[in-house]
C-alpha cells in the first residue's frame, strides 16, 4: 500500500515535470516570434520606454500602413523589395525544380558508374559559403553587367537550389515503386509517358514541397543578395531589411514590421509542407 | 562524335552539370587564379600580376585570421554539440506527448522558417542593452540592476550569437530524430524493456543507433549550410566590438568589399571553403557508414 502511494507520487511528479519541461521548450522557440509580432504593433514610446512596459497599452497597424505608403513616410521602398524578392525566388523555384526533377529521376532510376561520387560532388557545391562563392560572381557579373539584375540573382539561386531540389526529388522518386512505371510501359506507354502519368503524379506533393523548400531558401537568402544586388532595381527584402539598420537610430517598429511582412509567407508555405519535407530528407535511411 | 550515344542519367543530370559547372565551378577557379595575385577592385590590371603563394603566406602570419578561424571552428562545435542534444531532447519530449502532438511538432518546426538575417535581427533586438527583452526582464525580476551589455561586450556578444545560432538549427535535428523515433518499431523497446533493461541502458543500446542516421541526416544538412551563421552575425555585431566576433565569413566579406582586397580575400575564402567541405565531407561519410549499419541500400 505505501510502496504504492509512493510510486503513484513519483509517477504524478514524472508528469508535471515533463509537463513543465514541454511548456518552457516551447515557450524559448515560440516566445522571440511572438516578441516580433508584438514589437510591430506597439507604438515606438511604448517599446522604448523604461521601466519596461510589459502589457500593451494600445494596439495599432501604423507601422504596416507606414511601410506600405511609400519611401516619403516609412523610410524604405518594402514593395519594391517585395515585388524583386517574389520574381526572384518564383523563378529560380521553377527552373531549379525542373532541373531538380531531371537529376532526381537519374539518381533514383538509373544505376550508373560513380553514383554516389557524382551525388557526393553535387552536394559539395552546396556547401561553398556564399560570401565565398560572392566574391568571383561579384567580379563575373560586373564583368557581363548582369550585376544588380534579377537575372544575375535568378541565375546564382537556381545553382543554389539545384542539389538540394536533387536530394528531395531523388528521395521521393524512390518511394514510388519501379513496378508501375515498368507495367506501364508493358501496357504500351513510352517510358515518357510512364513517367508523366504514372511516377510525376505520385511523386507530386514530394515534389511540390521541394519546390517550396527551394523557394524559401531564396525567400531568405542574405549572403549573395547582399553582394550581388546594390539599388531598388533589384534588391530583396532580406537584403532591405539592412537598410534599417545601416541609419544611426534604428526603428526597430518598422524592422519588426518589415520581420513580420517576410516572416508570412515562409510560414504559410512552410506548414503546408512540413510533413512531405521531412518524408523526403529521411527517405532511404530506414529502408532503400 | 558518330557513334557516341549518352546515357540517360548523363542527359538527365546535364543541365545540373551545367548550371552548377557555370555558377559555381567556373567562378571558384577564377577566384582560386586570383587568389594568386594581388587584385584590387579599384586596380584591375592588378589581376595579370602572378605573386604565387604571397597572399596565402601573409594570411597564415596574421593573427586576425588566426582568430577569426579558430572562432569560426569554436562557435561551430559549440553551436552543432547543443543542436545535436537539445534537438533530441525536443524530439523526446514531443515524441512522449499523447495529445496535441501534431500542434507540438508544427511548433517545434517554427525557427526553420526564420531567414537567418531575421534571427539575427530578432536577437539582436531582444539582447539590446537599453529596450531588449532579455535585459528587460531581467531589471524587471530584481536579478540585476545594471544593463548587461550583450552585444557590446566582446564574449558576451559570443554567447548572444551562439544561442541565436542554436535557436534557429534546434529545429532541424528535432525534426529529423523525431521523424526516426516515429519510424521506430516499438518491440524492440519492449523487448529490452522485459529483459530488465534501465531506461538509460535502453536508450543507449536500442533507440540510439535506430536514430543515429537521422541525427546524422540532420548534421549533414547542416554543414551544408554552416555559412549561414554569416547573416547572423553580420546583422547582430558585424564582427564587433572591435573584431571580438570576427568570424572567418566576415573577415573575408569585409577584406574583399571594404577593402576591395579581392586577392587576398579569396585566398581567405579558400580556407572557409575547405572548412565546409571538411564538415560535409566528414557527416556524409558517417551517414553512408550509419545506413550500412542498418542495412540499406545507398
Amino acid at each position: 500500500m505505501d510502496e504504492n502511494s509512493s510510486a503513484r507520487l513519483k509517477r504524478s511528479l514524472l508528469r508535471i515535470t515533463y509537463r513543465i519541461g514541454l511548456f518552457l521548450a516551447m515557450l524559448t522557440i515560440c516566445l522571440p516570434g511572438l516578441w516580433i509580432v508584438l514589437s510591430s504593433l506597439r507604438p515606438t514610446v511604448e517599446i522604448m520606454a523604461k521601466p519596461p512596459v510589459w502589457i500593451p497599452q494600445q494596439i495599432s497597424f501604423d507601422a504596416y500602413v507606414a511601410m506600405f505608403s511609400g519611401i516619403g513616410k516609412g523610410g524604405i521602398p518594402v514593395i519594391e523589395y517585395f515585388r524583386n524578392s517574389l520574381i526572384i525566388s518564383v523563378t529560380s523555384t521553377v527552373i531549379a525544380v525542373a532541373i531538380g526533377m531531371a537529376g532526381g529521376y537519374a539518381f533514383a532510376r538509373y544505376r550508373f558508374r560513380g553514383k554516389s561520387g557524382v551525388f557526393l560532388g553535387l552536394m559539395l557545391t552546396r556547401t561553398v559559403p556564399g560570401i565565398a562563392l560572392s566574391l568571383p560572381l561579384f567580379f563575373l557579373y560586373v564583368r557581363l553587367g548582369i550585376i544588380d539584375t534579377h537575372f544575375g540573382l535568378i541565375l546564382a539561386y537556381v545553382a543554389l537550389n539545384v542539389p538540394f531540389t536533387i536530394w528531395l526529388i531523388d528521395g521521393f522518386f524512390r518511394q514510388v515503386p519501379k513496378d508501375l512505371a515498368e507495367a506501364a510501359q508493358i501496357d504500351g506507354c513510352t517510358r515518357w509517358q510512364a513517367f508523366w502519368q504514372v511516377e510525376f503524379p505520385l511523386a507530386g506533393p514530394g515534389i511540390a514541397s521541394a519546390a517550396i523548400f527551394a523557394f524559401l531558401t531564396c525567400w531568405n537568402e542574405f549572403a549573395l543578395a547582399s553582394q550581388l544586388t546594390r539599388s531598388v532595381s533589384a534588391k530583396t527584402l532580406p537584403v532591405g531589411l539592412l537598410d534599417y539598420t545601416a541609419e544611426f537610430t534604428i526603428d526597430w517598429r518598422g524592422m519588426c514590421a518589415l520581420a513580420v511582412v517576410m516572416i508570412i509567407p515562409a510560414l504559410t508555405l512552410t506548414y503546408i509542407v512540413q510533413k512531405h519535407l521531412v518524408g523526403g530528407l529521411t527517405s532511404g535511411a530506414v529502408k532503400g | 562524335m558518330k557513334g557516341f550515344k549518352p546515357s540517360a542519367p548523363f542527359l538527365l543530370l546535364l543541365p545540373a552539370i551545367i548550371v552548377l559547372a557555370a555558377v559555381v565551378v567556373v567562378p571558384l577557379i577564377l577566384s582560386l587564379y586570383s587568389s594568386f595575385t594581388p587584385f584590387r577592385l579599384t586596380k584591375p590590371e592588378t589581376f595579370f600580376v602572378f605573386v604565387g603563394f604571397r597572399n596565402y603566406v601573409s594570411i597564415l602570419s596574421n593573427a586576425d585570421f588566426w582568430w577569426a578561424f579558430g572562432r569560426t571552428v569554436l562557435l561551430l562545435t559549440i553551436a552543432l554539440n547543443l543542436e545535436m542534444l537539445l534537438g533530441l531532447g525536443l524530439a523526446m519530449l514531443v515524441e512522449k506527448a499523447t495529445r496535441g502532438q501534431r500542434l507540438l511538432r508544427t511548433l517545434m518546426m517554427f525557427p526553420m522558417m526564420f531567414s537567418p538575417i531575421l534571427v539575427g535581427f530578432q536577437f539582436k533586438f531582444m539582447f539590446n542593452d537599453n529596450i531588449g527583452l532579455v535585459n528587460n526582464a531581467l531589471q524587471s525580476l530584481g536579478i540585476t540592476q545594471d544593463a548587461i551589455p550583450w552585444l557590446i561586450e566582446g564574449h558576451l556578444a559570443f554567447i548572444a550569437i551562439s544561442i541565436a545560432e542554436i535557436w534557429s538549427s534546434t529545429a532541424i535535428f528535432a525534426i529529423l530524430i523525431l521523424a526516426g523515433l516515429l519510424a521506430m518499431p516499438k518491440e524492440p523497446i519492449e523487448a529490452a524493456r522485459v529483459d530488465g533493461c534501465t531506461p538509460w541502458q535502453t536508450f543507449r543500446y536500442v533507440t540510439w543507433p535506430f536514430v543515429m542516421p537521422f541525427a546524422y541526416i540532420a548534421m549533414t544538412i547542416r554543414s551544408l549550410d554552416v555559412a549561414r551563421a554569416y547573416d547572423i552575425v553580420k546583422i547582430m555585431t558585424d564582427g564587433g566590438p572591435a573584431g571580438r566576433t570576427e568570424l572567418l565569413w566576415t573577415l573575408v566579406a569585409r577584406t574583399a568589399y571594404s577593402d576591395g582586397r579581392m586577392g587576398m580575400a579569396n585566398a581567405m575564402a579558400y580556407f572557409s571553403i575547405l572548412l565546409s567541405i571538411a564538415f560535409t565531407v566528414y557527416f556524409f561519410n558517417k551517414l553512408a557508414a550509419a545506413r550500412t549499419q542498418i542495412g540499406a541500400e545507398w
